[in-house]
């Protein structure tokens, strides 16, 4: 039988069409939506706040990849 | 008589045990004979005090351009390097249609920094399938060269201008397995991969558009070959690094495939990480799961002019929008005029340790000859200035050829990366040879890895190190037949002296198509480098064109062959 993984913060893989609002009802049901977001963001800011989403494009406003790694946990102390 | 005999030699033959006096003999390009010989070779080479080993094998790099106006791979080959993989970070030179041929000249720019002005004047675009790109490369190859499929111009193939838009349909996904397949038969090593590489727009490169089920079907296409996927992860942070190897350990377990990620890098930043990731690659090689962390040898020192793009500023987006964007002249004004000097020092402003300890390297004025060597903080003191505006000043004054060094940026622990690479599950890489031309040498990390660490600290003993950069290597990658030196193996193999290989001084050259330039090292301590038999290097007469360069594994029919031998 194959070991255990030790436990690692927890993340997804986004799917099709997915926006922070979609991952938020999904992975932080218990959370008010736009609390969810504002968390998703905050543990996120390797999405969120991307260097920048091409030319002309501000920081923030840059799409959900679909190769990204989405936490849906703070990071562990 | 034999093609050529190596005498009174050490052989540290690869495996990782002892080193023992023999003769290496080689005839049809393979190896005849170790051990007492007798018999003469139509050429002799005296390896007396000296080791006698397999060529060593660097799995990271991006020769692909390069490949196409000099088959050598200069200088890697002058440092025993006798094979390389290319096509690493999901960018490979084919298959690519004529119409996205500028797409990709502009993302080697922008990833691998090498210079547009190479592509235009050293580049004959002659191909687009894979095998067409590896008949271009054969012709006059030295070194043997390991060719991954880039996913990012798998996706430009199939998809277009969409491949930078959206997720692949499963038409679209089956097409790209077509190709892959395609490619694979021709000779590929494997699948590259990113998922942090930017064009030179700044977009996401193609490959960062694809869903994890379009990562899963190309990984069961190279299930059916065996062969490898290579990522790059986001390798700044450690949660998501360890997120990226947990997702490759599946794919290897469901596919049984091996995977290799690259880089490692020992941070000072975050001491804790490489040991964080390292408890995950063990965890997962326990499962048995194949997830090879690639660790570069050499410290990270960055060189940099603001006349091209340098990483260095990519987190200061005033500046590296400036470099990445302007002409020479809109880079100077911008440094000149008041407001935009004062916005780019107040983004700037924090970083000023970095600033402070950076050293002019070279300059082309006279007047500031005086300054090279110090670092900013010294310059900053004799002229009355800070650091950083210091900096700014003389790229000014040098119309942006004033020459940068950041030293000792990371990777410079040499305790805990001398762990590293000594570690069984460490697949000693990420070299880059070929890349960042205009940022560092990417020649030297295994005169580097013997002169460093095997010799000056001690950390791994000589048939270790050997044994890392040749079998380990070779049996992670599936390149049959080298590696090892035995025989009735290929004949690559690297003469050089224990006591005095290493790296030399990092310079600056001019010998990039175009008039560019380049930092390159020169080898110290290698004596002759031979590459499927045939002499291809040696210290005393330089390159030599007996040396047989293939592609490796080759394709599928000739790599089963060599198998059979």
């Amino acid at each position: 039988m194959a070991p255990e993984l030790s436990t690692v913060r927890k993340s997804i893989l986004p799917q099709g069409g997915d926006s922070w609002e979609s991952i938020a009802r999904r992975e932080l049901p218990r959370t008010a939506e736009a609390d969810a977001v504002g968390m998703l963001q905050s543990w996120n800011l390797h999405v969120f706040m991307r260097a920048a989403g091409g030319v002309g494009r501000l920081r923030g406003d840059n799409p959900i990849l679909p190769s990204d790694v989405i936490f849906v946990e703070p990071p562990r102390a | 008589m034999y093609d050529l005999v190596i005498r009174n030699g050490r052989v540290v033959d690869g495996s990782g045990m002892p080193a023992y006096a023999a003769d290496v003999a080689v005839q049809g390009g393979r190896i005849a004979k170790i051990g007492r010989i007798e018999q003469g070779g139509a050429r002799e080479i005296d390896a007396a005090g000296k080791i006698v080993a397999p060529g060593f094998i660097d799995p990271h790099t991006h020769f692909d351009a390069q490949l196409l106006w000099d088959g050598y791979a200069k200088p890697a080959l002058s440092h025993g390097v006798t094979t390389i993989v290319s096509g690493n970070c999901s960018l490979s030179l084919a298959p690519l249609k004529a119409e996205h041929r500028m797409k990709l000249v502009g993302m080697f720019n922008q990833i691998e920094e090498m210079p547009l002005k190479a592509f235009r004047e050293g580049v004959v675009w002659d191909w687009e399938s894979f095998s067409e790109y590896l008949a271009r490369i054969r012709k006059g190859l030295a070194i043997n060269v390991g060719q991954l499929v880039g996913h990012s111009v798998l996706r430009l193939w199939v998809m277009g201008e969409a491949a930078m838009e959206r997720t692949a349909t499963p038409d679209e996904i089956a097409a790209m397995q077509d190709l892959l397949r395609e490619c694979l038969d021709a000779g590929a090593i494997g699948l590259s991969t990113s998922y942090v590489d930017m064009d030179e727009t700044l977009k996401p490169v193609p490959s960062r558009y694809a869903d994890a089920g379009e990562v899963d079907a190309l990984a069961s296409v190279l299930s059916e070959y065996g062969r490898v996927l290579q990522i790059v992860p986001e390798f700044y942070d450690p949660d998501l690094t360890i997120a990226r190897l947990d997702q490759l350990a599946e794919l290897s377990l469901k596919h049984s495939i091996p995977t290799t990620f690259s880089p490692l890098f020992v941070s000072a930043d975050n001491v804790d990480a490489v040991e964080r990731v390292m408890a995950r690659v063990d965890e997962q090689f326990a499962r048995g799961a194949r997830v090879w962390p690639q660790v570069q040898t050499r410290p990270i020192d960055i060189s940099f002019t603001f006349a091209v793009p340098s990483l260095i500023f990519i987190r200061l987006p005033g500046w590296y929008n400036v470099m990445r964007f302007g002409s020479p002249d809109e880079i100077v004004e911008a440094f000149s005029n008041p407001e935009s000097r004062a916005r780019l020092i107040a983004e700037a402003t924090s970083q000023m340790p970095l600033w402070a300890a950076l050293r002019l390297r070279q300059v082309a004025s006279a007047a500031n000859q005086q300054y090279v060597g110090k670092t900013l903080t010294e310059i900053g003191q004799m002229r009355g200035v800070t650091p950083l505006k210091a900096m700014i000043d003389l790229s000014v004054e040098e119309r942006l050829d004033a020459h940068f060094i950041a030293e000792g940026m990371g990777h410079n622990q040499d305790d805990k990366v001398g762990g590293l690479l000594k570690h069984p599950r460490v697949h000693i890489g990420a070299s880059d040879g070929g890349a960042h031309i205009l940022s560092f040498s990417t020649y030297g990390d295994t005169g580097y890895l013997f002169g460093h660490f095997v010799r000056g600290a001690g950390m791994l003993t000589i048939e270790e190190a050997v044994k890392k950069v040749t079998s380990d290597t070779a049996a992670i990658w599936g390149i049959p037949d080298r590696g090892l030196l035995q025989k009735g193996l290929v004949a690559d193999i690297v003469v050089f002296d224990p006591a005095a290989i290493d790296r030399g001084e990092e310079v600056f050259v001019q010998d990039v198509p175009g008039d560019g330039s380049r930092y390159v090292r020169d080898a110290h301590g290698v004596d002759t480098v031979i590459v499927g038999g045939g002499v291809a290097w040696t210290a005393a007469e330089g390159y030599s064109a007996d040396a047989r360069g293939v592609i490796v594994p080759g394709a599928v029919d000739v790599a089963a062959e060599l198998v059979a031998a």
